[in-house]
């Protein structure tokens, strides 16, 4: 039943379906309608630590009922895990991925997560150090960071591989590359891949807090007004971001394999590079970022001017923007290419913020249409950057697209989409 | 066994672990409700929170074949009883 293992150097590869648990919307029409206008679903969110005070955080939620999931080995779930599953059960189905329709030893899940489980693992320190309670027989299931991958295997009897990727801030958009290579390497046919991310409790969100990356919030009745606003990319008055939690799945093939099954190709994925920065554990290195972004170029043959939006990695930190929008001038030239960050708008999703960001750069191709970033107005003209503000810009005959994922660790993936052929 | 520690022995089956509600009765056995060894250790937990009560690892092990719910039920209903004792003397 096993087809040969013929490599695909190069070639790129279709996908076929796209599943999606954010804070801007759980299907596409409402992820596309906020999308396009750029609209907010960051939040004040007041942290919940006994004996601590500490100042409310900008967080963007997603509305999800992790507890209407049910996990095929009908333990509980985290949080994370059981938006992975969702997100990977709708892009099953939107790419009509029915289980004994597919050879389950050529599937591999790809997963990416910065700490999948978190929601979990801090749940499980409460109990034991503050409630003073037993730990569950599940907790090791439901914390460990494979826990993701494993559950998506599970569902799908997949055979082939089952590989979780925690590289921060690049997490899922590694594994959807990853994926991408073992497709082309002729490894397997047929791959889920994308990330998931659920860290939004106390503990961790002060920890983000205490590195003063997260946006400070205004006091009063500016306090909503001024999480709404928290996170302005690349704008001169940018001051940080905020952690948000999402999901995005996606079901990648071969060419031939999507052919074979008669699959309707949403977009094709046409280069992937990765490599580190090798320099300092959080600070940005625009040397990096550029040859991460000349290297996806190669890989998928295209010249920097083929590119017809970029989405940016843009954390709105003033060291990490300036260093991206050198990054970006560098390779395209001063204002060489559109650029938004949906940052903006979803929130920083950490380990799910590859795969979201890359969902967001394909309905640009789709819709031909770029998506500003948020509300902000200008881009700080210190930067040689065409930076989409204000409504969504019509971008006719756009072909192919960019989204960068730039760690913390140094680890850099950049991912390019094209229109699928044909 | 007391009936109500069985409802609510079935309760969490049916609720937390989505198990048919027609598929469970005194007896049947644990092995048998579909349940892999990790759940089934996990069920065992819950039905112990629900009545704050410990069943001891000697009297009860969920992954031996051919538990009945009804003898879980009854393990339940000493430790109930137990406890009722032990908070009487420690009044």
């Amino acid at each position: 039943m096993s087809s040969t293992a013929r490599s695909r150097v190069g070639a790129p590869v279709a996908v076929t379906g796209a599943g999606v648990v954010s804070p801007i919307g759980n299907d596409l029409a409402a992820f596309d309608e906020a999308l396009f206008v750029g609209r907010s679903a960051v939040r004040a969110h007041a942290l919940d630590l006994p004996g601590i005070e500490l100042p409310p955080v900008p967080v963007a939620r997603s509305e999800f009922d992790a507890a209407a999931v049910i996990a095929p080995s009908r333990v509980p779930l985290d949080r994370g895990t059981a938006m992975a599953l969702a997100t990977a059960d709708e892009a099953a189905r939107d790419a009509r991925l029915a289980p004994g329709r597919f050879d389950a030893e050529r599937l591999g899940v790809f997963w990416g997560s910065g700490m999948a489980g978190a929601t979990t693992f801090e749940l499980t320190c409460r109990t034991v150090y503050a409630d003073r309670r037993r730990m569950r027989p599940t907790s090791v299931v439901t914390t460990m960071p494979n826990a993701p991958v494993a559950e998506i295997a599970l569902r799908f009897g997949a055979r082939g591989a089952a590989l979780a990727y925690a590289c921060a801030c690049a997490s899922s958009a590694v594994a959807i590359g990853e994926a991408m290579r073992a497709i082309r390497a002729g490894w397997i046919d047929i791959a889920i891949a994308g990330g998931s991310e659920s860290l939004l409790t106390p503990g961790v969100l002060a920890s983000w807090q205490a590195m003063r990356v997260l946006t400070p919030l205004a006091a009063g009745t500016d306090r909503e007004a001024s999480a709404q606003r928290a996170c302005r990319p690349f704008s001169i008055d940018r001051a940080g971001f905020a952690l948000g939690e999402a999901a995005a799945a996606f079901v990648l093939e071969s060419a031939e394999h999507a052919r074979a099954r008669g699959a309707t190709v949403r977009f094709d994925l046409a280069g992937y590079a990765t490599n580190c920065d090798g320099v300092h554990i959080t600070n940005p290195d625009a040397i990096g970022q550029a040859r991460a972004m000349r290297a996806a170029l190669a890989d998928a043959g295209l010249s920097a001017d083929a590119i017809g939006y970029l989405n940016a990695h843009g954390t709105a930190t003033l060291s990490g923007d300036a260093a991206e929008a050198e990054s970006i001038a560098a390779v395209f030239g001063a204002n060489g290419v559109p650029v938004s960050s949906t940052k903006a708008i979803h929130g920083h999703l950490l380990g799910a913020g590859g795969a979201v960001e890359l969902l967001a750069a394909s309905r640009a191709l789709a819709a031909a249409r770029l998506p500003p970033t948020g509300d902000v107005d200008a881009a700080d003209p210190a930067f040689a950057l065409d930076l989409v503000t204000g409504p969504a810009r019509t971008s006719t005959g756009l072909a192919a697209v960019m989204s960068n994922s730039f760690a913390f660790g140094g680890t850099n993936a950049v991912l390019i989409a094209t229109r699928a052929r044909g | 066994m007391n009936p109500s520690t069985f409802a609510a022995v079935s309760a969490v089956l049916v609720e937390q672990f989505r198990v048919d509600a027609a598929a469970v009765g005194p007896q049947v056995a644990l092995d048998q409700l579909g349940l892999d060894s990790l759940a089934l250790m996990e069920f065992v937990f819950a039905v112990e929170d629900r009545f704050d009560v410990r069943i001891p690892e000697d009297r009860l092990d969920p992954r031996q074949a051919g538990v009945t719910l009804e003898q879980l039920a009854q393990l339940l209903d000493e430790a109930i009883a137990g406890k009722a004792s032990r908070d009487v003397v420690n009044g």
